[in-house]
């Protein structure tokens, strides 16, 4: 059940590229969010009306040294609000809602390998959905694209949590010069038991979701809208679905009805 | 300190406290209830109900505004049916008065879902939506000029003997005509005020940010606009006024009060926080008992403008 808390900012680092990992503590929520789940976040004080969705990127046990209340954030500087929130020192005033949403699948099955696609920012979600997957034995492979190096947050943390990372940039300054969905393309003509969890700007959520499809392999994306509410009542953050092959299109909720959906069921 | 008596009349029913939430911004009062009680409000006005089940317009359909939002939601609801049948029966187990929102295309279609609820136990009134576009009218709102307004206002009342409110549109030369075109044909109440509409331009693409292109702009952005529209129809019409349009604090709510609302609705705020309208029921108590005040009835339409002493 979600809950609406005042907490302050435990910590606040700068990853350099407009990223930062902002840290706060909250008993119930490092309890009960699970990978891919967001909170909306209010900043008293700021000039922005709405809070701003971010998904869940620490839980407890995620990041060494963290607390058992401990609840990270990742994100990245876009607008007014993260602007905002990115001058905001340790112990300052945050309002959190959460958790909300729908999150990741867990429950892969063994055997299965989980391949995470990350376009950027995008890789928000997966330090906590690693975690939890690792904690279940299950192999996670992170497939990371960005624009260029600097766009690759946590990359140390994820080089040192998951088996394998796999990188490309657009400029070709880490990694790979190319797209994400390159390697993955080769990743998935190798075969094998293997499932799709991606997070990135939708362009490549819909290229990896072909992907996928055309290999039959399952996927799960984690989408991004404007949500005024976060919690369902607001109308404002929905996807075209379809219920099933061919079905009849409706609207559905990124908040309740995501963040995290199967992509076989977008009708984009 | 005695604790002021909160509860208001608006014709033949009574609220605990002035304070309702606004139809389209909680939506069928289920999804608040991990955030407050339903018994610390006077009631809650529930999403828009058309005759059947609506999809909606396309995303985007909201955009932040300088303190405000512009949203173009196109009236998705559940429809009439599956809110009797799913929603309402939930809701009747919390002791709060629960105000259905109505719109449809057709008068006919005001009619049907006004006939439904009318027949329905646990109603306490109906609110029409009259910014709906009128499809027989070549798509102009039944709320935009006050003959349209009169015609939806008078078929609904001969379908109902539930109180009936019509919420004005802003959008509109004068709101005191439309206003006393609702009171002529029978309307119990008059809410006020539906969204501005506007429009928010994506300068790099050329285009609108909503794929509707225009939408209502709702929040403190519009709050006096709303306060005025609500102390100019408080003179026009001798029937109860619910005010709303940017409340955010008791202080808001009491600024409609004090322009002439009985009760007032909190929307956009609800989804910031969504225990808004809680805490602006409690702040209108501790406003009253701050001046001495034993009952908020006291001060609806109090108001001075200072012309009267100067007349
Ligand atoms: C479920 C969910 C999880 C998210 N998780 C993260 C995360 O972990 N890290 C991260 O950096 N970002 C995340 N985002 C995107 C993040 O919410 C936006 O970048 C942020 O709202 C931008 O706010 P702003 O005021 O800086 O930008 P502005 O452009 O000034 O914001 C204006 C309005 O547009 C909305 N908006 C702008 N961009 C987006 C966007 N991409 N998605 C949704 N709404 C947007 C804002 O919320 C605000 O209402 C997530 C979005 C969703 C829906
Ligand atoms: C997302 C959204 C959806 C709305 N849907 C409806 C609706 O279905 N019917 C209606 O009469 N008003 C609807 N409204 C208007 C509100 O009920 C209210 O009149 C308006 O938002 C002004 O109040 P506020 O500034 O407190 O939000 C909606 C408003 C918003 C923001």
């Amino acid at each position: 059940m979600p809950r609406d808390l005042s907490v302050e900012i435990a910590s606040h680092r700068d990853l350099g590229g407009g990223n930062h990992l902002l840290e706060v503590e909250a008993a119930p929520l490092a309890r009960e969010t699970a990978p891919g789940q967001f909170f909306m976040i209010g900043f008293p004080g700021a000039d922005t009306l709405l809070r701003r969705p971010f998904s869940v990127c620490g839980l407890p046990g995620t990041f060494d040294g963290s607390s058992r209340s401990a609840v990270h954030v990742l994100y990245k500087v876009v607008g007014r609000g993260t602007e905002h929130l990115a001058s905001r020192k340790p112990g300052s005033p945050l309002s959190i809602l959460g958790p909300l949403g729908r999150g990741f699948d867990l429950e892969l099955g063994a055997g299965t390998e989980a391949l995470l696609v990350a376009g950027g920012i995008g890789s928000a979600p997966f330090p906590a959905l690693a975690a939890a997957l690792g904690a279940r034995g299950i192999r996670c492979t992170l497939l990371y694209g960005a624009r260029s190096a600097s766009d690759l947050p946590l990359l140390d943390w994820f080089r040192a949590r998951a088996p394998e990372v796999i990188v490309t940039t657009e400029d070709g300054s880490a990694g790979t010069r190319g797209l994400v969905t390159d390697p993955l393309r080769e990743r998935l003509a190798r075969g094998g038991n293997v499932r799709i969890l991606a997070c990135g700007p939708n362009p490549m959520l819909r290229e990896v979701a072909a992907i996928a499809r055309e290999a039959s392999v399952p996927c799960e994306v984690s989408l991004e809208a404007r949500m005024a509410c976060g919690f369902g009542v607001c109308l404002g953050c929905v996807v075209p679905t379809r219920r099933g092959e061919g079905g009849e299109t409706a609207y559905e909720r990124v908040c309740v009805e995501g963040p995290v959906m199967p992509a076989e069921k977008l009708a984009w | 300190m005695v604790t002021p008596d909160l509860s208001v009349r608006l014709g033949s029913l009574r609220l605990r406290n002035p304070v309702l939430t606004a139809s389209g911004t909680f939506g069928y009062g289920l999804e608040f209830l991990p955030f407050l009680s339903l018994e610390e409000i006077g009631g809650i006005v529930v999403k828009g109900l058309s005759p059947k089940p609506r999809k909606g317009n396309p995303p985007e359909r909201i955009v932040e505004t300088p303190s405000g939002m512009l949203n173009a939601i196109g009236l998705q609801n559940v429809g009439v049916d599956a809110f009797l049948a799913e929603k309402l029966p939930e809701l009747r187990r919390h002791d709060t008065a629960v105000v259905a929102n109505v719109f449809g295309e057709t008068i006919p279609e005001y009619v049907e879902v006004c006939a439904k609820l009318d027949a329905a136990e646990g109603i306490a009134a109906i609110e029409l939506n009259v910014s709906c576009p009128n499809v027989e009218a070549g798509g102009m709102a039944f709320g935009a000029d006050a003959a349209s307004l009169a015609r939806v206002t008078r078929a609904c009342r001969d379908a109902t003997r539930l109180p009936l409110w019509v919420k004005l549109s802003p959008n509109v030369t004068d709101i005191r005509e439309t206003a006393r075109a609702a009171e002529a044909e029978g309307a119990d109440a008059v809410s006020l005020v539906n969204t501005y509409v506007g429009m928010v331009v994506d300068v790099e693409r050329r285009r609108p940010v909503l794929a509707n292109g225009c939408g209502g702009l709702s929040g403190p952005a519009i709050r006096p606009l709303a306060v005025w529209a609500t102390w100019q129809v408080s003179r026009a019409v001798a029937i109860p006024v619910v005010g709303m349009g940017g409340i955010a604090s008791g202080r808001d709510a009491v600024e409609f009060l004090l322009a002439g609302a009985s009760a007032v609705q909190v929307g956009t705020a609800s989804f910031v926080h969504p225990d808004a309208s809680v805490r602006i029921a409690r702040e209108i108590g501790s406003w009253l008992a701050g001046h001495g005040l034993a009952s908020v009835r006291e001060i609806v339409g109090t108001l001075r403008t200072g012309k009267e002493e100067r007349r």
